[in-house]
């Protein structure tokens, strides 16, 4: 059976995976207990999987458990029911391989940036000379230069976000969680974060799994896109986006492939509130 | 067009704040002057407290003690003794019962009911306790602790209940330090790897020291009154305090005024010294908010 194509902006509706998953959910729930104690279903019954290398998107509204998924896969929270793997293993084993970074930076204030970079190499046991380089390397790279002796909250908020990408790089893991991480940035410099983050997927062949609520960002960024109901949390929908990079957000193309996944997203979701209220 | 320049309120300004600072110190010395002038208080000389104060290693011909940098020398090695061990004892404590749940358990009820005890006030009980001996005492024995002055000085009595008035705010308020390390920074090194211990030297500590700084300064404030006071009961022979008292009941007041004045100027120097740490260790507090 082919695959269902929409040939004009190469979106596939149907996706598989091939080989071992990046990133795996299967069947996976989670609640909460609320105030009045009574629990509130956070997943319910989640599956996905995500393709190695390459970035994965999860769009959803607010509140629709986005970043629980997240907090379960880097092996902070345990899911109540279902299985969860990362390149086929359980996160638990691969604790300090997986990078993890949110809205708020997690910088450490009273470190300076460089120390804050060099905090994965330091924890290693990395010898200070051997430290310092790497760290020097990676703030080159990321436009850093002058910063390794200042403190976080000495720099904007754009560098503050690539020293941590900085310190997730330092870390040399393969796997990266991404929680809105570019959200309380301005436009143009998410625009550039965002292209510094692509740069970033191909040179080191990183799989990324990235939450946001924003179309425009997940069409720029992702191979894959996950659509999540609103809490209880579902998968509404999965497919696969293969245009090449460099994507040119200017371009008609890109505009109109915006619309249609905005429009498809819509719909979903409104068919889950209709299906389900 | 040139842009505003924003001006200093001239209160801030070095100039100002010297001004406005001399002006009660300034009208105690003016009261002082006067009171001298007409006769209507019992106060000593203006230049003989300053003899006094320039010349602190003469000892003074007709009171029992020892010179003023002797005394000064004394008072700061007994608070330096009973704060360093509160240090020692109370951030430890602090630390172990933030993050142990029957520890805290076990010790708050002690802990609460111990603080609002007076530490002036426990000394008669201390003194039971502890009788008249000194560090000297505990290292060679009774009878020949006499020759080894300045630990003779040291009287354990005195340790304790300066002990007792540092710990109480440093064991608080390192809970309260290591309590509020965020949660967020404690998951981060935990997934980068981090052992418990890593995360302790690098997350907990230095998240905590702030508070520890404050509490440390808090109860520096305390020991410092209560050894003055302490130095005034019977049983010392030496200190700030033991001068105090004693040239008062020699009548020799320039004594009384010289020691006074090095108490208010010590006192302020090391709480000072104590805020510039509390300002290093807690300059990246105010962005967290």
């Amino acid at each position: 059976m082919r695959p269902m194509t929409d040939s004009k902006s190469q979106i596939d509706y149907q996706p598989h995976t091939t080989g071992n998953a990046a990133f795996s959910f299967r069947s996976v729930s989670k609640s909460y207990a609320s105030r009045d104690g009574a629990p509130v279903l956070a997943l319910d019954e989640v599956s996905f999987e995500t393709p190695n290398g390459g970035i994965t998107c999860i769009v959803g509204p607010t509140g629709s458990g986005k970043s629980t998924i997240l907090r379960i896969l880097s092996g902070i929270e345990q899911p109540d029911s279902g299985t969860v793997q990362i390149g086929g293993r359980p996160p638990r084993e691969l604790i300090g391989r997986i990078g993890y970074l949110t809205q708020r930076h997690t910088l450490f204030p009273w470190m300076k940036v460089g120390e804050n970079i060099g905090m994965p190499l330091e924890l290693q046991g990395t010898a200070p000379d051997r430290r310092h380089e790497r760290v020097r390397g990676i703030c080159t790279m990321l436009g850093l230069a002058g910063a390794e002796n200042r403190y976080p909250y000495e720099i904007s908020g754009g560098m503050q976000q690539r020293a941590a990408l900085g310190r997730l790089l330092a870390s040399e893991s393969p796997v990266w969680l991404m929680d809105e991480p570019f959200n309380a940035l301005d436009e143009r410099t998410r625009h550039r974060m965002q292209e510094l983050l692509i740069g970033l997927v191909r040179e080191q062949g990183l799989s990324i799994l990235f939450v946001t609520h924003t179309i425009d960002e997940a069409v720029f960024l992702a191979d894959r896109v996950i659509v999540l109901t609103a809490g209880p949390a579902r998968v509404a929908e999965t497919f696969d986006w293969s245009v090449a990079h460099p994507r040119d957000r200017l371009s008609r193309e890109f505009g109109e492939t915006i619309e249609q996944v905005r429009r498809r997203v819509e719909s979903v979701l409104k068919e889950d509130d209709n299906r389900y209220r | 067009m040139g842009e505003k320049r924003k001006d200093t309120h001239w209160a801030d300004r070095p100039a100002g704040k010297l001004l406005l600072g001399s002006l009660l110190p300034g009208a105690a010395l003016f009261s002082w002057w006067l009171a001298i002038r007409t006769g209507t208080a019992v106060v000593p000389r203006f230049g003989e407290v300053v003899s006094v104060l320039f010349h602190p290693f003469v000892v003074p011909q007709d009171i029992y003690s020892r010179s003023l940098a002797f005394s000064l020398l004394m008072t700061l090695i007994r608070l330096s003794l009973g704060f360093g061990l509160a240090v020692l004892t109370a951030v430890p404590l602090g630390f172990w019962a933030a993050q142990n749940k029957i520890i805290d358990r076990i010790l708050y009820p002690l802990v609460q009911l111990a603080r609002p005890i007076n530490p002036v006030a426990l000394l008669p009980v201390a003194t039971v306790l502890f009788g008249l001996s000194s560090l000297a005492t505990m290292l060679v024995g009774g009878l020949e602790a006499w020759r080894y002055d300045v630990l003779d000085q040291v009287q354990l009595a005195m340790i304790f209940i300066l002990w007792w008035g540092a710990f109480f705010p440093i064991f608080l308020s390192t809970i309260h330090g290591v309590r509020s390390v965020r949660a967020a920074y404690l998951e981060t090194m935990t997934l980068f790897g981090a052992t418990p211990l890593q995360s302790a030297r690098r997350v907990v500590l230095p998240h905590a020291l702030p508070s520890i700084a404050n509490g440390m300064r808090i109860a520096l404030g305390v020991s410092w009154l209560v050894l003055i006071a302490a130095e005034i009961f019977p049983g010392t022979r030496s200190g700030l305090g033991y001068m105090l008292c004693t040239a008062c009941k020699t009548s020799d007041y320039q004594y009384t005024f010289a020691a006074m004045l090095v108490i208010g100027v010590t006192g302020l120097l090391i709480d000072w010294l104590l805020l510039r740490l509390e300002r290093r260790v807690g300059h990246w507090q105010a962005a967290e908010r």
